[in-house]
């Protein structure tokens, strides 16, 4: 027992329970995909079939239009809110709370609600918008092939760009103060110093937090399945979703092994790929 | 080592003090059964405790939103109660993974049981639950709204064309004559649209489960039939995509909608929350030459491979599947002929809902009956939506169930 460093042994218990919810999982996860319903050995069957459905390039290219749309908008809103709420003005505080209240909504409470006010014939959205004459006739938000997937990033937007805000709010209140005197010095206006100061300072911030809204974009699952289900007709319907579908709907356990070790697959290159880009252009910043 | 040793010790009375708990818990049986069944379950379990001293019966209710995951979540964790209420068409899925205990011996009467119930918890030869509920949909109607257009309610449509006419005459101001389903769960639109296949003569799939059929002219034209209420006629609302059972429900109970499909679990709550409806209940309309026809639903008993108590909660299923437990127990009617006899199922209004089950069918068991069912779902909708007309949206979903059905 002496010779084993202290150190490990102190980490171990950490480890063992890491081992048991991380490792465990993916490695379940993979022998799930390459054997069948009896625990045989299959190859790449499972990997075949989820390849070969129709479904599977709708869903993948249904996620890339619902991750790049949520994550733009959710940074470009987030970083306009913090910019703003960062500026002094009487009623900021009371503002500032306010402006977190949909990221603190439980995600279904809020995909129910936003579900219910889409609603062709309930909806208020259509109220509001039939009752002064905007529009004549009520419109199926969530039933329209042109509207249906942008109402979906909308709420996803709706619900996570307060976080964004949060974030960034912090790291703007990190900025130095000189470094706006100086800029004032030289006779610069409002847009000049948020585009020459205050971005180029948050920017660390900016690649952290979009990292992670990329990855909560690509494993979400609430919003859009719980109003949803991934259709009509399969136009919301993203691998998330076609992961739990073949899962828990159909009992294809093997199947959704085979397209989670995929997606995985994919989520990882995409992010090696953006760690690799973001942090190359810190280095040239510096 | 002093921490470790001491620590060692505690675990080992933990396990111990584990262990003597799981014998003192010899006896009890964990059943999850619906909300909605679950006053009668109390009123049930007490007599039952009261002859059976030696079994203790627990139940936790369940609510059937999102019961099937957590049902699959039960019985693939291990850690499954003794008995649970599913929905028939479950079952299938769950015996070919081993998930679930047979029956047979628990079976007394099987020809008293609805041939169609016990069709569908069967596996390869053995009987997978224990049916004690069934139903079939008809379509319940507002007798008022048919006297305001003229039709007469004491002679309901009887076939297609009958039906459109009432819904065209019946549609108009804000309300809609025959509300579809195309949105919700997969099973809501399948319940509704897929006897009227079935009436037409045609199927999902062939018999042998080999060929899709779903795009040969019958089905196709019954598949047309149905969505032709939103896409042509508009006689269904405009919601239609996002309507399963429960709203259109809610849309007759607000008066918006005239005829909708529905289940005998509706006539209570339209009554108890608009008491000024006056209901009408027919069978579904038929081509003309044909039968009616609906798809068998109800409800199970399943003992999962991993139950604690499989023997105890055996005893406890075939005091239920009693005729007198069964047809107290049931929402609907109860799976066994003989219990069809008690009071409660003589109502007059239930009437078309009786009439119906000689005609209902189970749907087909395969393995991929879900994914088939998604399949031909997104057909649907992809009509509803105006993407595609009916054959080619057929066409489409046939391609995808064919390949389902190569896989086995």
């Amino acid at each position: 027992m002496g010779r084993i460093s202290p150190g490990l042994l102190f980490a171990l218990p950490a480890l063992i329970v890491l081992t048991m919810l991380i490792a465990y999982p993916v490695m379940y996860t993979g022998l799930l995909s390459v054997t069948d319903q009896q625990g045989n050995f299959v190859g790449i069957d499972n990997f075949q079939r989820v390849l070969g459905a129709r479904t599977t390039p709708i869903a993948f290219t249904n996620t890339l239009w619902w991750v790049g749309g949520s994550v733009v908008l959710q940074v470009i809103l987030g970083t306009a809110t913090a910019i703003l709420l960062n500026e002094k003005f009487p009623g900021r505080g009371i503002l500032r709370s306010i402006a977190v209240i949909p990221w603190v909504v439980p995600g279904i409470v809020a995909a129910l609600t936003w579900a219910w006010m889409f609603h062709t014939e309930f909806g208020i959205i259509n109220y509001m918008l039939t009752a002064p004459g905007v529009i004549d006739e009520p419109i199926g938000w969530l039933t329209n092939p042109d509207t249906v997937m942008p109402a979906m990033i909308a709420i996803n937007v709706w619900k996570l760009f307060p976080f964004v805000s949060i974030m960034v709010l912090a790291g703007l209140q990190s900025i130095p103060k000189d470094l706006y005197e100086a800029a004032r010095v030289d006779g610069s206006n409002f847009l000049d110093e948020t585009w020459h100061v205050t971005l180029p300072q948050v920017r660390p911030v900016i690649v952290a937090v979009t990292l992670l809204l990329v990855i909560w974009a690509l494993n979400h699952i609430t919003t859009i399945y719980a109003i949803t289900r991934g259709g009509p007709a399969n136009l919301t319907l993203i691998t998330p979703i076609q992961i739990f579908r073949l899962a828990f709907e159909s009992v294809q356990f093997n199947q959704a092994a085979a397209l989670s070790v995929l997606f995985f697959a994919a989520v990882m290159v995409i992010v090696a790929i953006y760690i690799k880009v973001s942090s190359a252009r810190e280095e040239k910043a510096l | 080592m002093m921490i470790f040793r001491k620590t060692a010790v505690l675990a080992a009375s933990a396990s111990t003090l584990a262990m003597m708990a799981g014998t003192a818990m010899a006896g009890t049986v964990t059943w999850w059964s619906p909300n909605f069944h679950a006053p009668r379950a109390t009123e049930l379990v007490e007599q039952f405790e009261a002859q059976h001293p030696d079994i203790d019966i627990v139940i936790e209710e369940t609510t059937s939103d999102g019961l099937p995951q957590r049902v699959i979540t039960a019985l693939q964790s291990g850690s499954a109660p003794d008995i649970i209420d599913v929905q028939h068409g479950w079952i299938a899925g769950y015996a070919q993974n081993g998930l679930v205990m047979p029956l047979d011996d628990i079976i007394n009467d099987p020809d008293d049981f609805i041939p169609a119930a016990l069709d569908y918890v069967r596996w390869e030869g053995e009987t997978y639950g224990l049916p004690f509920r069934a139903e079939g949909l008809a379509v319940i109607y507002n007798r008022g709204h048919f006297e305001e257009a003229g039709l007469d309610p004491d002679s309901p449509p009887q076939t297609w064309s009958e039906l459109v006419d009432a819904a065209l005459a019946l549609t108009g101001d804000g309300r809609y004559g025959f509300a579809i389903t195309g949105g919700g769960e997969v099973g809501n639109t399948i319940f509704r649209s897929l006897p009227f296949i079935w009436m037409n003569g045609g199927s999902i799939i062939s018999d042998d489960a080999t060929e899709a059929t779903v795009n040969q002219p019958e089905a196709v034209e019954a598949v047309e039939f149905y969505t032709d209420m939103l896409v042509e006629h508009g006689v269904s609302p405009s919601s239609t995509l996002e309507n399963d059972g429960t709203a259109n429900r809610r849309l007759f109970i607000a008066e918006a909608v005239s005829m909708y499909q529905a289940g005998q679990f509706d006539l209570a709550s339209i009554a108890q929350e608009n008491p000024d409806i006056d209901l009408g209940v027919m069978t579904m309309p038929h081509p003309e030459g044909a039968d009616t026809s609906a798809i068998l639903g109800g409800w199970s008993f399943i003992v999962p491979t991993d139950a604690n108590n499989p023997e105890e909660a055996k005893i406890f299923i075939e005091w239920m599947a009693q005729p007198e437990n069964m047809g107290v127990y049931t929402d609907t009617f109860p799976a066994r002929e003989s219990a069809m006899d008690m009071e409660r199922f003589q109502d007059p209004q239930l009437a078309p809902y009786r009439e119906v089950l000689p005609f209902t069918q189970p749907v087909p068991t395969h393995p991929a009956w879900v994914q088939i069912t998604q399949a031909y779902f997104d057909g649907i909708q992809r009509i509803l939506i105006g993407q595609q007309d009916a054959q080619a949206a057929m066409d489409d979903a046939a391609l995808d169930i064919q390949d389902l059905l190569d896989q086995y």
